[in-house]
């Protein structure tokens, strides 16, 4: 659907994108995340063929998008959503049949058909100026599918609004997504909301594509420290591998003994990553066949979400992610002596330079 | 003082009793000054979007030249417009000089900066991202640009409403190409001149009192139409 070669699209600010290569597949659902300033809103524009690389190639649907000739059909075969929606100052109805008509045609069918689509049709004669901001958002997603593209652009979607309506929009906008089969690349901070839409993950740091593949794949084993800090990994700790017997390290940092199950050698330098949620806390010593288990002090508790996050002195700094239920049963609270186990399949080592 | 009240009464007597003489003024005034906005909004607007909208070397140039347009002096466009109108002038063949047509033109070169530099503006104003999204639902540079001036349809009315109110009210230029001839290029504000200069005040007070109603009722109807697209708040 889209193949990106060697792009290269710099900045009078010296900042500067450079991707090597990136393949998305017709039906993919292909989402790009990257941390403020990373670059995703110009990747995605250049796809959307509003700013020209100084370098590479970009081939949409088999065609040269770089071409004037060949933008406008391009254009006409895809639709972008940017995180505003855009829309004139005219009816709901007017705004969704725009598409449409830029393309000469006239069908009030298929405007109505995408109206339903995102549940809307009762906004149909109201000025588009009056709209409510999720009223908006779903008035720019019907125009955006009216034309039943074959490739969709999101830019941060539903950036600017409150999770409630975001979620509902969101499954609305998966549903949708899901009965068209098209082609989407999702830009977008919001890790949660790349993960209930995407087939493929991509993060996106300085202008640079670190890693791309399986989302979950990404979460648990990030190909680099910057990946890893960026998706949530927050246990990283420089050492060494000690041992490797069949793919079960032992690793040596901060004076301490971890085991993780990775495939690098003795001697190698790491750095071990463990995610919060692996992370179990306990009153007793029994770690329930789990490698790693420290004797730990509670430093902090602290509201995360829905959930909480504690930190543990365990000689090294742990963040565990736990219930409220577990901070009320285990009376979890600074200064608390606990126990913190892991397992070492939960572990994950990334090799670093020595 | 006496004859400035006199002169009022008359002035109002000559338009209530229907002078044929200030009718027929009346409507050469309208139809040149119309027509010459007509164009140039014709001819500005698309201009003025396109400027705005591309990026060419020069340009920041250019559109200080446009800019600078807006005021050019009617008399000096006048003239320019007649030497090239007159006999041994380059478009001396088509005879235009001391006719409507001659002074639609001189008319047109007034206002044309006027619309094309408020477009611009206009233009510019247009949130860059609402440009792109418009490109991106399938539009073309010329729809994109008809887009964006239907969205700034108020801001371009307000541009049309300048142009006609400078070229109505403007004398020095149609004096220079029309001539003030009677029954063919007499203007309203060439007539109010030369009846001031005549000493027929009652006259001058008449016509003056027509201009003023020919400007406001061509900017009310004007304004009326720019106001229904204001959305209810």
């Amino acid at each position: 659907m889209i193949k990106l070669k060697a792009l290269r699209l710099g900045f009078d600010t010296g900042f500067t994108l450079a991707v090597d290569e990136l393949n998305i597949r017709e039906g993919e659902v292909f989402a790009i995340i990257g941390p403020n300033g990373a670059g995703k809103t110009t990747l995605l524009n250049a796809m959307a063929m509003l700013r020209r690389p100084e370098n590479g190639s970009l081939t949409i649907m088999g065609r040269d998008a770089l071409a004037p000739e060949n933008r406008l059909f391009l254009r006409r075969a895809m639709s972008v959503v940017f995180s505003q929606p855009y829309l004139v100052n005219d009816t709901v109805f007017a705004n969704v049949a725009l598409p449409l008509k830029l393309r000469g045609r006239v069908d009030r069918a298929a405007v109505d058909a995408a109206l339903e689509l995102f549940r809307i049709t009762h906004l149909k004669d109201r000025n588009a100026k009056t709209l409510s901001q999720g009223e908006s958002h779903r008035a720019a997603l019907a125009r955006a599918f009216v034309t039943e593209p074959k490739l969709l652009l999101l830019d941060e979607p539903f950036g600017s609004l409150d999770e409630r309506v975001k979620e509902s929009i969101t499954r609305d906008l998966r549903r949708v997504m899901k009965d068209s089969g098209a082609a989407a690349v999702l830009v977008t901070q919001d890790q949660e909301g790349a993960l209930t839409l995407c087939d493929t993950l991509a993060v996106l740091v300085n202008g640079r594509l670190l890693q791309q593949g399986e989302p979950q794949e990404i979460f648990s084993r990030p190909a680099s420290k910057e990946v890893a800090d960026f998706v949530g990994v927050e246990t990283i700790l420089a050492g060494r591998v000690v041992s490797n017997q069949d793919n079960l390290c032992t690793v040596e940092a901060c004076g301490k003994t971890l085991m993780a199950v990775s495939g690098c050698a003795a001697g190698d330098s790491v750095f071990f990553c463990l995610r919060p949620e692996d992370v179990s806390i306990s009153l007793n010593a029994d770690a329930g066949g789990r490698r790693n288990n420290f004797k730990s002090v509670v430093a902090a508790v602290a509201p995360w979400g829905l959930e909480y996050k504690v930190e543990l002195d365990c000689g090294f700094t742990a963040q565990a992610a736990v219930t409220k239920q577990l901070v009320d049963g285990l009376g979890l609270k600074p200064g608390r002596e606990v126990y913190a186990s892991f397992k070492a399949t939960a572990a994950h080592l990334i090799k670093r330079a020595k | 003082m006496e004859f400035i009240f006199e002169g009022l009464r008359k002035g109002l007597h000559l338009i209530l009793s229907g002078n044929p003489e200030i009718f027929a003024i009346t409507r050469l005034s309208l139809s040149v000054s119309l027509l010459a906005t007509a164009l140039a909004v014709l001819a500005g607007v698309p201009l003025g979007a396109w400027i705005a909208v591309k990026k060419f070397p020069l340009k920041k140039l250019l559109i200080a030249l446009v800019n600078t347009g807006m005021g050019l002096p009617p008399v000096v466009a006048g003239l320019v417009v007649m030497l090239f109108l007159a006999r041994s002038g380059p478009l001396g063949f088509l005879n235009w000089l001391y006719t409507p047509k001659g002074m639609v033109i001189a008319q047109f070169i007034i206002a044309l900066p006027i619309i094309t530099a408020l477009s611009i503006s206009a233009m510019q104003s247009v949130d860059p991202k609402f440009y792109n999204q418009v490109l991106t639902l399938g539009a073309s540079d010329w729809q994109a640009i008809r887009v964006c001036l239907k969205e700034m349809r108020l801001t371009i009315a307000a541009a049309v409403m300048a142009g006609f109110g400078r070229l109505v009210a403007e004398v020095g230029a149609v004096m220079i190409v029309g001539g003030n001839i009677r029954h063919q290029t007499r203007m309203l504000t060439t007539a109010t001149v030369m009846e001031t200069q005549m000493g027929n005040f009652d006259m001058a007070i008449a016509i003056g009192l027509v201009l003023l109603t020919v400007g406001f009722m061509v900017n009310l109807a004007l304004t009326l139409i720019q106001q229904n697209k204001v959305l209810a708040r």
